[in-house]
């Protein structure tokens, strides 16, 4: 308990508190002595990227047959596998190539991707605990299976609030609803203004995804305008009565938010302002890109417009079977979409300050079970980073010649999240809240900031 | 809990150097040895390990010091650093080949050096060092009990005061006299409608109906205010508002939610359990009781049983493959609900270690743990994908008239079963008939096969799998009633002491735990644990209501008042420990805590007692004098204002549109579930609408309803003694835009209008009554009509009669929407 008989603390509720900070729409300076929780807040120390990208790819891709080339694999194609001795290894029915200065191997599932090679740093040492789907997509999402913690986004929200309040500072696009569900973008125990804003659900076109209640159906907006401007009439009327009351201020202004939501959601998830170039290289309006494309267009506009942290996710990467149709098909989805998304963002200046991350919850095994299915590996796998703060065109840790286990560099979730959170300016052992009488954080007692990928 | 290492150590533990108990390291070192040690050895532990491993560190890691002799061989938490000539057998080995832990931890030593270790330790690890020995840190119980949860409840006469005539009860007295000693005063009563409004949400979570509010209002008896409190406390509304509270603190759900969200198609049992025990107000003592150990109170039946579904509702890790994980982290989840929520102690902090703040052993955590290990928890999710741990229910007693009807079902679908297994017998066979005749054809190209007989053969498959998937069908709904007399809850199990785990994995056994209780709290009751042959959860939850037990009391009383007033007494209600916060007026918590215990633990006495101080029914006035002094009301100069909860918010529209049933519902619809919820099942069951009260509505992790998530509704996967208060823009929208709320205007508009006999201001009077819970005032009464007829005119929807009913609406949703509505004074 303590008292504070502070001059500030009165000032603090006699100002217009919170609602001032929000009016003001876009701000980029921290605010201090706001009340809002989501006004911008300094890092630890000076970041390279302002917000984050999550490309999540939800099933476990295979990385022997994407970003992770093993041609000793190719070589011994049909041999048993040295760690399951009843099955076959088989080497990727796709061959790589070498893109840009950096020469970085890439799996001809991914031409687009590819000409972004010199940008992309390919994380080839992932190791994770489980391999199983729930466990290792919770454990990619909130560091932790064996108990309910929250998300990697909501703590970069917490940690740096959000620039545009008009919009959450955390969305997720078409999430997974299984696997933990939304308790891979819930906030825990951190307060629920924390947690991520579902769009959508995987699998479903995002052409008809609805943000919550964010259309009246009934009244024009200027009916809607004067039904607020009564209410709020109400509301500061009581203000007035109560003299002083933050949370009277906070309700006042929420309205406001709401009312300029309503219009600033739906236009930045209207893409038909788009140019038709723009469409075209997302791959908006082809069957097989479209959502996707849609996704990752959104996400640069959510981007802009100043979301902290923003996820996509894309499934099923699950190749029991069917490796090379579905793969295949998984690929053509996602490829030049995100290649779209690299390219747009640093056409705009973005990609510098923004950090993408591409990746799954495990990786897929060297050999097959059936004959044209690989299962889940999660000794070693891979995932890429770009942008804000990155290094560009080199690949960090490795596994094995086959690509069973991760040998050199190893890397697990703790790790990408402390590096993830590193770009932001973060330092992971600070940032922490008091829950339960002690302070958690996202990486619990573990983490290594990898230097190596970082520019 | 997690592993914890890096946090400051709390005050509470000091290190003390122990000698080693027995002497090690007297071997003779040769020359050769020695110069191997001092070279190779010595270098790497002082430039690399002693930062964090010696007496000299800030804060020794992992309890491990590898600065002397005893410390290196004793090891730390994780066990033995180096065994000599066990290169396999030591952890340090692990730890630096980065196998388990992965030291040093900012880069592995190099290969030359690790061989270097390892030739050590395979020379026998010679080592000339001596030292002060290993060092330990011991808690020390008698300091530690000088934490002011840890003592007695004190009994302490209500304090005298300047102004006597202001205290209404004792419980004034201890606040005046505070706020006195600062120089403050507090504000004014609160009017009698604001009280009438206040008291309705307090007690039973709905406002007063207009009739309601009207005869309170004219009702001036002398203690007009006393019989209000006395019948909402006998109101059966009461136990579904203080039921929710209660199930808030005890992660109350039905579904697992985790990786694997498994329906508890049972789980509603206990929610009625809980209402109907805040309803017949059970003595709070004896609810404690029957909700760790109600299968083993004298005379225990159905309602008992359903009490400890407290224990099984839990979320569980379904799929983990390791039994023993499996039940650790059940019995983890147990340990902290119970301690947690009776007692505001982090037990389950010190799983791993022991606790870094409060008095808390690990091995007192397993002696605990060993009680619940002696349990078996039924929770009743099916083996099957994804839920590696399956369980039963407990039965219930079945009612006479429904006994034969459940006998004659049980049997029918014995008989159904059999008729399947059958059925799939001869599926079988012809399949292996059908692959012959195929393998002949490939065997012996000669062969012609009869189309007739293929032909024949394929549609007796055909009819024998139809038949088999009928049958499975009916199986199935006569299975759907097969859950109509069980519960989720617990039994005893085998009854035995925890292993102690390091580091609370289960690969990392050291020793063994007797069953038994916190020696911070310590009771004779141990031993009486120690010579029953059962599991001790009865022991368990006598020694947590006994009288000495400091905390139970203080903790429950903390709760009620935290629900009342806003703000805990103790505000961390969760947490007394050295972590959380220090009584506001301990005094009084005490004063509070006894008079509970003496009479009788009774929740309604208490809250009756509370409510009818005048401290309860100060106004929530501002005062620019208390303020700058004391800005967050720790001394009450005021009463808080509150936002409505949730539920709170949902009822009261769905009451004021008439809408809201206050049956009790039946059931829950998640009972009609099984399995994974959303997978064979729809999910729309969660989201379907329902005219009974919030707390009727399913609780399915991870799928929590829309209003009631909004408005920061208990995490249901852990335990919320306090929910927290945000106001953000995604519940103005909600206001504004959403379903549930346009629908419930509309019919607040139609009822308005319903009501021939009155004119408009007298609507609108009605409707300021339904919402508000009170009269409008004149200029608001003319406000309103300008709004109304201006909305009707500018909507002209051509029909008369419907701009009118969206005139209306509109203006129901501007009273929904205000915060005066949100907020109780």
């Amino acid at each position: 308990m303590t008292f504070e008989f502070s001059r500030r603390n009165v000032l603090k509720t006699l100002s217009c508190g919170f609602g001032y900070m929000a009016l003001a729409g876009l701000t980029t300076e921290a605010a201090e002595d706001s009340q809002n929780p989501l006004t911008p807040k300094a890092p630890h120390f000076p970041a390279t990227a302002k917000r984050v990208i999550f490309l999540c790819m939800r099933g476990g891709p295979s990385h022997v047959d994407t970003f992770d080339y093993k041609p000793q694999l190719l070589k011994d194609s049909g041999k048993k596998a040295p760690n399951q001795k009843s099955r076959k290894l088989m080497g990727s029915p796709w061959s790589f190539q070498q893109y840009g200065e950096s020469g970085l191997p890439i799996s001809d599932l991914f031409p687009h991707l590819g000409k972004h090679a010199d940008d992309l740093c390919l994380i080839n040492g992932m190791a994770g605990e489980v391999p199983n789907h729930p466990q290792a997509y919770l454990k990619l999402h909130t560091g932790s299976f064996r108990f309910v913690r929250p998300s990697v986004g909501s703590w970069a929200l917490y940690g740096l609030g959000t620039e545009n309040q008009d919009l959450p500072g955390f969305i997720t696009l078409n999430p997974e609803t299984r696997v933990g569900g939304a308790q891979n973008y819930g906030s825990s125990f951190l307060p629920a203004y924390y947690q991520g804003t579902a769009i959508g659900q995987i699998n479903q076109s995002l052409a008809n995804a609805r943000f919550g209640n964010i259309k009246n159906a009934r009244f024009s907006e200027s009916l809607q305008r004067q039904q607020l401007d009564l209410l709020q009439e109400m509301n500061q009327e009581l203000l007035k009565k109560k003299e002083v009351s933050s949370e009277l201020e906070g309700v006042i202004e929420s309205y406001e938010l709401a009312f300029r939501m309503q219009n600033a959601v739906p236009t930045l998830m209207d893409v038909s302002n788009e140019s038709k170039e723009t469409l075209e290289m997302y791959g908006i309006g082809v069957r097989e890109t479209d959502n996707f494309g849609r996704q990752c267009l959104l996400a640069r506009r959510f981007a802009e417009s100043g979301v902290r942290f923003i996820e996509l996710c894309h499934g099923n990467w699950d190749q029991h079977g069917n490796l090379k149709g579905k793969l295949e098909s998984n690929c053509r989805a996602t490829d030049r979409p995100i290649a779209a998304l690299l390219s747009d963002l640093k056409q705009r200046g973005m990609l510098k300050d923004t950090l993408v991350v591409w990746g799954g919850e495990f990786g897929r095994t060297p050999h097959v079970k059936r004959k044209d299915g690989r299962d889940h590996n999660a000794t070693g796998f891979s995932t890429w980073m770009a942008g804000g703060g990155v290094q560009g065109g080199q690949r960090v840790g490795a596994t094995d010649e086959y690509g069973i286990a991760a040998v050199e560099n190893k890397m697990n979730f703790h790790d990408l999240h402390a590096t993830m959170l590193h770009t932001l300016g973060l330092d992971h052992t600070k940032l922490t809240y008091r829950y339960a009488g002690r302070d958690f954080r996202l990486t619990d007692v573990y983490g290594r900031v990898v230097k190596e990928i970082l520019a | 809990m997690s592993r914890l290492l890096f946090f400051q150590f709390g005050l509470l533990l000091s290190a003390v150097l122990l000698n080693p108990c027995q002497l090690i390291g007297q071997e003779e070192i040769t020359a050769d040895h020695l110069a191997f040690f001092e070279k190779k050895i010595r270098p790497v532990l002082v430039s690399h390990c002693y930062q964090c491993h010696s007496k000299n560190s800030k804060s020794l890691k992992g309890g491990l010091a590898l600065d002397t002799l005893e410390g290196i061989r004793e090891g730390g938490d994780s066990g033995h650093a180096v065994v000599p000539g066990d290169v396999e057998g030591s952890v340090l080995m692990e730890a630096i080949r980065y196998e388990s832990m992965e030291m040093p931890p900012k880069q592995k030593l190099s290969q030359a050096v690790i061989n270097d270790f390892q030739k050590w330790i395979e020379m026998g690890a010679p080592d000339p060092r001596k030292g002060a020995g290993l060092i330990k840190r011991e808690i020390d119980f008698h300091d530690a009990k000088k934490h002011w949860s840890f003592q007695a409840i004190q009994r302490t006469e209500p304090p005298s005061v300047e102004n006597e005539a202001w205290p209404k009860n004792s419980v004034d007295q201890f606040i005046l006299a505070k706020l006195e000693s600062k120089g403050l005063r507090p504000v004014s009563d609160a009017s009698r409608q604001v009280l009438i409004r206040r008291l309705y949400y307090d007690l039973i979570g709905l406002p007063p109906s207009s009739e309601q509010l009207q005869a309170a209002m004219e009702d001036d008896s002398p203690d007009a205010v006393e019989n209000l409190v006395d019948r909402l406390l006998d109101s059966p509304q009461f136990g579904e508002r203080w039921g929710r509270h209660w199930l808030d603190v005890v992660r109350y759900a039905e579904s697992n939610g985790r990786e694997r969200n498994i329906v508890y198609p049972t789980a509603w049992r206990y929610r009625d359990y809980v209402i109907d025990a805040f309803n017949n107000d059970t003595p709070f003592n004896r609810f404690i009781q029957e909700q760790l150990a109600g299968d083993l109170l004298p005379g225990a039946g159905d309602n008992e049983a359903i009490a400890t579904g407290f224990l099984a509702i839990g979320p569980k890790l379904l799929n983990e493959g390791n039994r023993e994980a499996f039940v650790m982290d059940l019995v983890d989840d147990q340990i902290d609900v119970t301690t947690r929520a009776f007692m505001g102690l982090t037990v389950s902090c010190a799983r791993c270690h022991d606790h870094k703040f409060d008095p808390i052993p690990t091995a007192e955590y397993y002696s605990m743990a060993g009680i619940f290990r002696s349990t078996r928890t039924l929770y009743g999710t099916k083996k099957q994908q994804g839920n590696r741990q399956g369980s039963s229910l407990v039965a219930l007693e079945i009612p006479e008239a429904k006994k034969s009807a459940a006998a004659k079902q049980k049997k029918q679908s014995e008989l159904l079963k059999d008729e399947l297994r059958a059925v799939q017998k001869s599926i079988v066979k012809l399949q292996a008939k059908t692959r012959e005749l195929a393998n002949r054809k490939t065997n012996d190209k000669q062969y012609k096969p009869d189309a007739k007989q293929s032909a024949a053969l394929r549609k007796s498959l055909s009819n024998a799998r139809k038949k088999s998937s009928g049958l499975q069908k009916q199986i199935k709904n006569l299975g759907e009633n097969d859950i109509e007399f069980m519960a989720m809850g617990v039994q005893e199990g085998k009854v035995a002491d925890s292993p102690i785990y390091v580091r609370g994995e289960v690969t990392g056994r050291k020793g063994t735990a007797s069953r038994g209780f916190l020696t911070i709290l310590e009771s004779d009751l141990e031993q009486r644990l120690i010579e029953n042959a059962q599991s001790g959860r009865k022991e368990l939850a006598d020694w947590i209501i006994a009288r000495e037990n400091p905390m139970t009391a203080r903790v429950a009383v903390n709760r009620v008042w935290h629900h009342l007033f806003g703000n805990g007494i103790v505000r961390t209600v969760d947490n007394f420990g050295a972590t959380g916060e220090s009584p506001t007026h301990p005094e009084l918590l005490d004063f509070l805590a006894i008079g509970f215990q003496e009479q009788g633990w009774s929740i309604k006495r208490l809250i009756r007692r509370l409510v009818l101080s005048r401290t309860y029914q100060l106004a929530a006035d501002y005062s620019q004098v208390n303020y700058e002094i004391d800005p967050d009301n720790f001394l009450l100069w005021r009463h808080k204002s509150q936002r409505l909860d949730a539920e709170a918010l949902r009822d009261a529209m769905l009451l004021a549109s008439g809408d809201l049933d206050l049956s009790p519902a039946q059931g829950s619809p998640v009972s009609k579930l099984r399995g994974e919820f959303g997978r064979g099942n729809s999910t729309a069951v969660a989201k379907a609408a329902s005219q009974h009260r919030s707390i009727y509505l399913p609780i399915v992790r991870n799928a929590v309803p829309d209003v009631l998530k909004l408005f920061d509704f208990a995490e249901p996967s852990i335990l919320v003694g306090e929910r927290p208060v945000t106001t953000v823009p995604t519940q103005a929208l909600y206001f504004l835009n959403s379903e549930l709320v346009t629908s419930q205007c509309d019919r607040l508009a139609r009822r308005l209008l319903a009501k021939t006999s009155m004119d408009d201001a007298e609507r609108i009077n009605f409707a300021y009554q339904s919402v508000l819970s009170r009269a409008a005032t004149d200029s608001e009464v003319k406000r309103a009509r300008k709004y109304i007829d201006k909305l009707a005119d500018d909507l002209s929807v051509g029909d008369e009669d419907r701009s009118q009913l969206m005139a209306w609406s509109g203006f129901c949703q501007i009273l929904f929407g205000s915060a005066e509505f949100r907020y109780v004074d």
